[in-house]
């Protein structure tokens, strides 16, 4: 019975052709906003991992946005049921660069509470040192770093100045580990030593308070909101969820612009189905009086639509595969990749092909099934 | 050339038209269409048995039933009143499930404009009516290479229908209609389209299947080819008009 599928496919080279090409774009784009979005939803995860648990404590601003004084610190301290708390100093590497949130960042840190990421080279921060730095894999790949290197950092005047004012050296001591997260993208640096070089003595952007395991943190965070002034505190697990809803929305925008294209794939499936059967009237009117079956048409109709669907489905792909490949081959010279074709997502884009192919393709194969030999074979 | 699905029942007979067992026998056929909100009764109570071997065809001006008549025999089409049997079996009682294989395996078609796949070689074509039976490729290959050099087409099985011509093409399309060894052969107008040249080797053709035991039925408007069967029936106004094999029941039914 195949090669009747096939025979038919191939006696249509053009209309096939152009059928499997609208399937092969949907699933392109299935597979290339599928890839970005399962990208940053790896990187999330395996950011996740790396934070471990902590009370994230911000200023109670919109966002989040400004800076915490330090005496802030030990009032958290105080807070019964937290086991220690400190604080982290963030800014961009680049100070003038436009923040997108994936730009290269700065952390000061204690270096007690440095990330416990695994290092390729070098060593961690210790206490007492000066500006000396670990550096996350991508930014040492964009700037081509080895232990021992300097990186160099900048700092405008923070009053009327529209040109960087201060530049210093900071030596790389460690590298990191690829880890897949957002700290591939980060310099860690002395607490001290950062606040120091950028002007902001005493002062943190976020405090983490660490708690006892059998603490319930969503109680603890609310009796550090109650305790110290004008901070909000999230959870870890809260911190997960509202990342994760914001994921979800640019997926589902993502997915969703994928999925109109690849509907408009499958309706081409219908469409190129619709005027085959009914161009095969005769031919389906004569296998039944041959007495074929409503299944062997039914087979021969839902199977070329699948088959469509499966060759479109794999072309479009191995295309997204490419293309994403090449793109992040082109972004990793800068640090970043942007796509992640994960098996679960090929076995999606595989599976819509398939059953938009096999939905669009029930209607034409029932309409020929409802053939009767009768009209189709009597005239000519 | 063998017919071994019927060789059971036929035996050694050196007649065709053999005095066993009717293969196919309609009883009161009635098939009444609306035509809005009249009643057309294409066929009004037709009544007749053929046997085993017999070359029959049935005559008649347009609209007198005999196309119709011909698609209740073929199960293309179900009778409002009467019944058909083939081989014993009551067909237009079945169910739709079963149509198919009554089909494929008691009856072989032959169209006017032959229907041959135009994709496919003339093998292929011979082909496609053993599929749906579970006949095995080889045998199925086997089988349809036979059937074309029976009907003289042995060095054109590689052809499309494009490359045969019209005789071709529908000994193409009775090598298909025999390929199931079916217990009736239907041919409707099998010269309908072909020169009067080619009508005789069809004809020819066709008597020889029957003097090998092979049953067929021909609807044809043509009276030179209706001459030269075993029988023929007449139709008029959905009734049999007259039958040369029932002697001296002429106009039954009416």
């Amino acid at each position: 019975m195949f090669d009747l599928i096939f025979r038919s496919m191939t006696q249509r080279k053009m209309r096939t052709g152009l059928t499997i090409f609208g399937i092969a774009l949907g699933i392109f784009a299935v597979v290339v906003m599928g890839g970005m979005s399962e990208h940053f939803n790896l990187m999330v995860d395996n950011t996740f991992e790396l934070i471990g648990n902590g009370i994230q404590i911000e200023p109670d601003t919109i966002g989040g946005l400004g800076s915490l004084d330090e005496s802030k610190i030990r009032q958290v301290e105080r807070v019964p049921g937290v086991s220690d708390a400190y604080g982290i100093l963030i800014t961009s590497l680049d100070p003038e660069g436009v923040s997108t949130g994936m730009d290269e960042i700065i952390v000061g840190v204690l270096p007690e509470k440095q990330l416990e990421a695994k290092l390729t080279s070098g060593r961690y921060l210790v206490p007492g040192d000066g500006y000396k730095a670990v550096v996350g894999s991508d930014i040492a790949r964009k700037y081509n770093l080895k232990v021992g290197d300097e990186l160099e950092i900048k700092r405008k005047n923070l009053q009327r100045s529209s040109s960087i004012t201060h530049k210093k050296n900071v030596s790389v001591v460690g590298i990191m580990e690829y880890t897949g997260s957002f700290f591939d993208n980060r310099i860690q640096i002395p607490l001290d030593k950062v606040q120091k070089f950028y002007k902001m003595e005493n002062i943190v952007s976020f405090i983490y308070a660490e708690y006892s395991p059998d603490a319930d943190p969503t109680e603890l965070a609310k009796r550090i909101d109650l305790s110290v002034d004008k901070v909000k505190s999230t959870t870890p697990e809260q911190q997960r969820k509202d990342i994760e809803g914001q994921l979800m929305i640019f997926s589902l925008i993502t997915i969703s612009a994928a999925v109109l294209a690849a509907i408009i794939g499958g309706l081409s499936v219908m469409n190129t189905m619709l005027m085959s059967v009914s161009e095969r009237t005769k031919e389906f009117g004569l296998l039944k009086a041959l007495g074929a079956e409503r299944k062997n048409i039914l087979f021969m109709t839902m199977g070329e639509a699948a088959l469509m669907g499966v060759i479109g489905g794999i072309s479009g792909i191995v295309a997204g595969g490419i293309i994403t490949n090449l793109l992040n081959k082109s972004f990793e010279a800068q640090g970043t990749a942007l796509f992640s074709i994960t098996p679960r997502l090929v076995v999606i884009g595989l599976l819509f092909a398939i059953s938009l192919g096999i939905i669009c393709g029930t209607y034409p194969a029932y309409r020929a099934t409802k053939m009767s030999p009768m009209e189709a074979l009597r005239y000519e | 050339m063998s017919n071994k699905g019927n060789n059971g029942r036929n035996g050694s007979n050196g007649n065709h038209a053999v005095d066993s067992e009717p293969v196919l026998r309609i009883r009161d056929l009635r098939k009444t269409y609306m035509q809005g909100k009249i009643p057309v009764h294409a066929l009004d109570g037709v009544s007749f048995d053929v046997k085993k071997g017999e070359l029959l065809s049935i005559v008649g001006p347009s609209g007198s039933g005999k196309s119709t008549l011909l698609s209740m025999i073929g199960l293309l089409d179900r009778p409002t009143d009467g019944s058909v049997f083939i081989d014993d079996v009551e067909i237009t009682k079945a169910k739709e499930s079963e149509a198919p294989r009554i089909r494929r395996e008691k009856i072989g078609f032959v169209f006017q404009h032959f229907n041959l796949l135009a994709t496919l070689t003339a093998m292929e074509n011979v082909d496609i009516a053993m599929r749906f039976t579970g006949t095995s490729k080889n045998r199925r290959k086997e089988r349809a290479f036979e059937l074309l050099t029976m009907v003289g087409l042995g060095d054109r099985v590689k052809h499309k229908p494009s490359e045969l011509s019209g005789g071709q093409q529908q000994r193409v399309a009775i090598a298909r209609a025999l390929a199931n060894e079916p217990a009736i052969l239907l041919a409707d107008e099998p010269t309908g389209a072909v020169d009067t040249k080619t009508r005789e080797v069809i004809v020819d053709l066709l008597k020889g299947l029957s003097e090998k035991g092979q049953t067929i039925i021909v609807v044809t408007h043509d009276m030179d080819v209706a001459r030269q069967t075993d029988r023929i029936i007449t139709m008029r106004d959905g009734m049999i008009a007259s039958d040369t094999g029932v002697k001296g029941n002429e106009g039954q039914g009416l």
